[in-house]
């Protein structure tokens, strides 16, 4: 009974950590830039097909092809903040998203073109494959990796945010951009900064995503929706909030998958509208 | 003037399409001091923004050094030495009072010490956000922050507005110690007249968006007609 149980926690946390490096970003750009990026994910699919195309085509290792997902969905990132985003900082959220969405479209059929609509299988490396045993149950190697990455990443983001002067410069254009650029702070390099960062993030989730649920062309919009509830309920602009309300959505999805089976996959929606009557701004609003 | 540190040169300027100054010219020499007064709404703010590169410039020019910078956006201005304490103080409220002052900070003769040695009270209050301060500490802090970008001109609108007689003491002599001792060059915009009068050498006085009047600030001090014409207040000499 408790075995099972556990096993279901584990799979949780891990698929939550997942969720969580997928949508963090989401939550930084958002909460903190006031820009609603529907195309998120489709970032998070740049990364993940560079992780394929290295390792299928180059034949780089899985662990090397990481740094490189970060970094090209970051560059991807920069060249539509500096053309397609930048002019659309202070309009209407309406235009933000008829032009995020039309973006993560474009997205969609582009994968397609060069990718196919079929998954993209990768082989892990065997130090990153099989289970561990403690105290009677199996941990996944791959999954307690993802927490490990997660939780180091989560750490990295509160450290830069709260206790460096670029999270302080980041903080004070969020808070009065105005008075910033007043300082002397170039405000658009800082939220071009902040956005690759956002944007290398869910590229990164979307490698590390592709030995949990797979990648195929429909990643940009199946996971929005994972990604959306994580950052409402975990609050804008929250690196703690993202983390628990992810851990927090991992758990429900997995567990509703596993124990009702039938209607399992509604109880995330049932979690996020419980929470935000709670607290309507989210767990940890910044805001 | 060739040692003019600020020059304006008949400079129209407002926002949009809407008019707020027009053919405001002036010098700020260095080590200068410039009190700007007026009634209310009369275009001081906007002429501290004008010269921060927040309004629409549809005339003149802005030059700084005698280097024309009409058209570099306020975040150069202020690398190039211009700081700005803006009317509302606008405080960065998720930063702490250490945050608020070090976030834009620039190298140079000021620096924390330098700052807390001039508002006591901040140090005493460094770990507090930044939105958590009195309307004085507020203002202490705006001028510290200016401070420490290190400015070779400081624009300061309003610092006094709203502040507790003892804490408009201790701010202007604040600002006192910062023209007299550091030789801080000041463009002080202040409803306060007589204060503005005995803190700077020069003073302007807008009117409908136009310099109506210009004298040496102990002068108009003195001409308490004018004053009295000008600003409608009663100055106690």
């Amino acid at each position: 009974m408790i075995g099972p149980f556990l096993g279901v926690l584990f799979d949780g946390i891990a698929y939550g950590m997942l969720l969580f490096l997928l949508s963090v970003g989401l939550s930084v750009t958002l909460g903190m830039m006031n820009f609603v990026n529907l195309a998120h994910c489709a970032f998070a699919m740049v990364g993940g097909y560079t992780t394929v195309t290295l390792m299928h085509v180059f034949g780089w290792p899985f662990v090397w092809t990481l740094p490189m997902a970060f970094l090209t969905a970051a560059a991807v990132s920069v060249i539509f903040e500096r053309t397609l985003y930048r002019p659309l900082y202070r309009a209407s959220e309406l235009d933000q998203v008829l032009l995020t969405i039309g973006i993560a479209f474009v997205s969609v059929a582009v994968a397609a073109w060069f990718f196919g609509t079929v998954q993209q299988p990768i082989q892990m490396p065997p130090y990153l494959r099989g289970s561990v045993s403690a105290f009677g149950i199996s941990f996944g190697v791959y999954r307690l990796f993802l927490i490990a990455v997660a939780l180091a990443i989560a750490l990295l983001l509160i450290v830069t945010l709260e206790f460096t002067r670029f999270g302080a410069t980041v903080r004070a254009s969020v808070d009065n951009q105005r008075m910033a650029r007043g300082l002397g702070i170039d405000v658009d390099r800082t939220f071009a900064i902040t956005f690759a960062l956002g944007s290398g993030l869910a590229g990164l989730g979307g490698a590390l995503a592709i030995e949990i649920v797979g990648l195929d062309p429909s990643f940009a919009f199946t996971y929005l929706v994972y990604v959306l509830i994580v950052v409402a309920v975990g609050g804008l602009g929250s690196i703690g909030g993202s983390l628990i309300a992810a851990t927090l959505i991992g758990i429900s999805d997995v567990a509703g998958k596993y124990y009702v089976p039938e209607t399992g996959a509604f109880l995330i929606y049932l979690v996020m509208i419980v929470v935000l009557m709670w607290r309507p701004a989210g767990l940890f609003a910044r805001r | 003037m060739a040692d003019a540190l600020l020059s304006l040169k008949d400079v129209r300027a407002g926002y949009g399409a809407a008019v707020v100054l027009d053919g405001i010219s002036f010098d700020v020499p260095v080590r200068g001091s410039l009190a700007v007064l007026g009634r209310n709404g009369v275009g001081k703010s906007t002429l501290l923004l004008t010269i921060m590169g927040f309004t629409a410039i549809a005339r003149g020019a802005v030059l700084w050094r005698g280097e024309d910078i009409t058209r570099l956006p306020p975040n150069r201005r202020a690398q190039e030495g211009i700081g700005w304490v803006a009317q509302e103080r606008e405080i960065f409220p998720s930063l702490t009072v250490e945050e608020n002052l070090t976030v834009a900070s620039r190298p140079g003769d000021w620096n924390l010490k330098k700052v807390y040695d001039l508002f006591p009270r901040l140090h005493e209050r460094r770990g507090n956000k930044g939105n958590h301060l009195s309307g004085g500490e507020q203002q202490m802090l705006a001028t510290a922050r200016a401070l420490m970008t290190n400015p070779d001109l400081l624009l300061l609108d309003e610092p006094l507005e709203g502040l507790a007689p003892i804490i408009v003491e201790e701010l202007s002599a604040a600002i006192g110690r910062l023209a007299a001792e550091q030789g801080m060059t000041l463009i002080l915009v202040e409803q306060h007249a007589e204060i503005a009068l005995s803190l700077t050498d020069e003073a302007v006085v807008i009117e409908r968006g136009t310099i109506a009047h210009r004298a040496r600030s102990k002068d108009l001090l003195a001409d308490q007609a004018t004053l009295d014409r000008l600003i409608g207040l009663k100055v106690e000499a």
